[in-house]
């Protein structure tokens, strides 16, 4: 578990005051898997590194599994660090070690007998799916391999917490799949505990639990990943949620509601999980003798949950369509009326 | 030509010998400082101001003197040090003091440009200070180190050539004392063309070595 109270960070350089991390309160529950999103200058770097104290909290404290490791000998916060893996966007692999090295690096460091570290690294490398690789150097793989290698490394010495500092933002979008699998296995095989950064939306939508969105230094919204994206509250965070749902409406439509006369209102109808399962267009259509347009929309699933977000015009009475949007609205789906001149 | 065989190989003999002895010294002060101008610099492992910046100027100093007023200059030292002010021994010493900064910023350079992520990464496994010097950062620069060690034992032997002014003997004194004060062109090009193919054998073996130690 990493707790943060109040986390502040403030970088000092001459006589001017950067305020990185301006207060920052989270929890991340032991076998999650945390995303913190922001946009670059945000403060996710600064955030994920005071967990492993490369960067100290100017003020506040990061607690990992109940413990505020800054105030620890520098001796115990090396070995709570054996306790917490980190990957980095970059990989930070030695160039000039082969990738067994790389991998074996954090048991010499602990002192570990050969055997054990040649038996370890053989089972790092066949669970990253790398275990022909082993005698090659890093400028001789590819960024997935590379990151891979990264993984195996931050697992070497069993951590119970995995730091991921913008692991995919140098991959490609089908590389970037992988990696996340592989993220996804070991924290559901070794139930690792995951604090990733990211600027991309699509990463936190894939694998993540929860997410907190951040903006300079502060969290502007937390919660289930299901939740945000689903009703964003922060201007941000509904930026953050487009890039990856795409629930604008394209400017045909726009231009077509436009050219709507008013007697066919429009609304936008979000349903969720057991929601979806209702056929409540043909219900509502038959019942309240209504025709249901779908203009836009789109179904598409977060976290093992189905969600969809359709764009519909209705045609009928006006006093037939309030008691339809009453009867939809029963059954836990969300509808609320499209501006008329939206733009 | 004035001299015999014998005298040429006893210079070169000399030469060799003031380079080589002069190098191990150097490296021996000069990989410490290196790594302490590096740790001790800002932002970095073991930042400390006061160090870094008396280190900083001491060897700035010492690079700025020239290296034949720093040979007279450093006399009474070398005295003491080697019982005597002249002779092949005696020019170790400036050479040393000479070479010595030399080399310490030349390692600070080399250690500079390894990636402050793989830093980061040796810092975030739990590696102590010693660790990440001797597992990371030396490691990752080696075959940079390599070239530039190889800079400074070119720049050992065109120093050790003055070394004449003190009587340390070798091929540079051998160019003046016969080649240039005594008109011979023949021995002049010749231990010039000694040389010449001294310092082309340990360029291009610095360069074999980085090469190799490139992975290790």
């Amino acid at each position: 578990m990493i707790q943060f109270e109040a986390v502040k960070k403030t970088y000092v350089s001459g006589k001017q005051q950067v305020h990185a991390l301006n207060g920052i309160d989270l929890t991340v529950e032991t076998g999650e898997i945390y995303g913190v999103i922001g946009f670059s200058g945000a403060g996710k770097s600064s955030l994920i590194r005071t967990v492993n104290l490369l960067e100290r909290p100017s003020k506040g404290r990061v607690l990992i599994h109940g413990e505020d490791i800054s105030t620890l000998s520098a001796r115990k916060i090396r070995d709570t660090r054996k306790d917490i893996g980190m990957i980095f966007q970059h990989f930070n692999l030695l160039n000039s070690k082969t990738v067994h090295h790389n991998i074996a690096m954090p048991l010499l460091l602990a002192k570990t007998p050969k055997t054990e570290v040649d038996r370890k690294v053989a089972e790092l490398l066949e669970f990253v799916g790398l275990a022909d690789q082993a005698k090659k150097y890093p400028d001789q793989l590819s960024g997935g391999q590379k990151q891979r290698i990264g993984i195996a490394r931050a697992l070497a010495t069993n951590p119970s917490i995995l730091l991921c500092d913008e692991a995919t933002s140098a991959l490609d979008p089908q590389t970037t799949q992988s990696i996340l699998d592989l993220l996804r296995r070991i924290n559901q095989e070794y139930n690792i505990t995951i604090l990733l950064i990211t600027h991309e939306m699509g990463v936190i939508r894939e694998i993540c639990d929860k997410v907190a969105v951040l903006e300079e230094g502060r969290v502007i919204e937390q919660g289930s990943v299901f939740e945000v994206f689903t009703n964003p509250q922060h201007a941000t965070t509904k930026r953050f949620v487009r890039s990856v749902m795409n629930d604008e409406l394209p400017d045909s439509l726009l231009e077509q509601i436009r050219l709507n006369d008013g007697t066919r209102p429009i609304y936008r109808v979000q349903f969720t999980g057991n929601s979806v399962g209702q056929p409540f267009m043909s219900r509502v259509s038959r019942e309240f003798q209504l025709d249901l347009n779908v203009l836009f929309g789109n179904i598409t699933e977060l976290q093992g949950i189905p969600y969809g977000n359709l764009i519909v015009e209705f045609d009928g009475a006006p006093a037939e369509i309030d008691r339809a949007l009453a009867s939809i609205r029963n059954g836990n789906i969300q509808v609320e009326e499209v501006q008329q001149h939206a733009g | 030509m004035q001299v015999d065989q014998s005298q040429i190989l006893e210079a070169l003999w000399e030469t060799l010998y003031m380079t080589g002895a002069s190098f191990v010294f150097s490296l021996f002060i000069g990989l410490p400082l290196g790594i302490l101008l590096v740790v001790t610099r800002k932002g970095h492992l073991l930042e400390n101001e006061a160090v870094f910046n008396v280190l900083n100027i001491v060897i700035n100093i010492f690079r700025s003197v020239p290296f034949i007023i720093l040979m007279v200059a450093i006399i009474p030292l070398t005295r003491i040090i080697v019982g005597t002010s002249i002779g092949t021994a005696a020019a170790i010493v400036p050479l040393v003091f000479y070479a010595g900064p030399y080399i310490a910023r030349l390692i600070e350079n080399s250690l500079l440009e390894v990636d402050k992520g793989v830093i980061e990464a040796a810092q975030a496994m739990g590696a102590s200070p010693g660790q990440i010097i001797f597992r990371f950062l030396i490691p990752e620069a080696l075959s940079s180190l390599v070239l530039a060690l190889t800079i400074a034992i070119v720049g050992l032997i065109g120093a050790s050539a003055m070394a004449g002014a003190i009587g340390g003997g070798g091929l540079g004194d051998l160019a003046i004392t016969y080649g240039y004060q005594r008109f011979d062109t023949v021995i002049m090009l010749l231990t010039v063309a000694i040389l010449v193919v001294l310092v082309q054998g340990v360029q291009s073996l610095g360069n074999l070595m980085s090469r190799r130690v490139r992975r290790s």
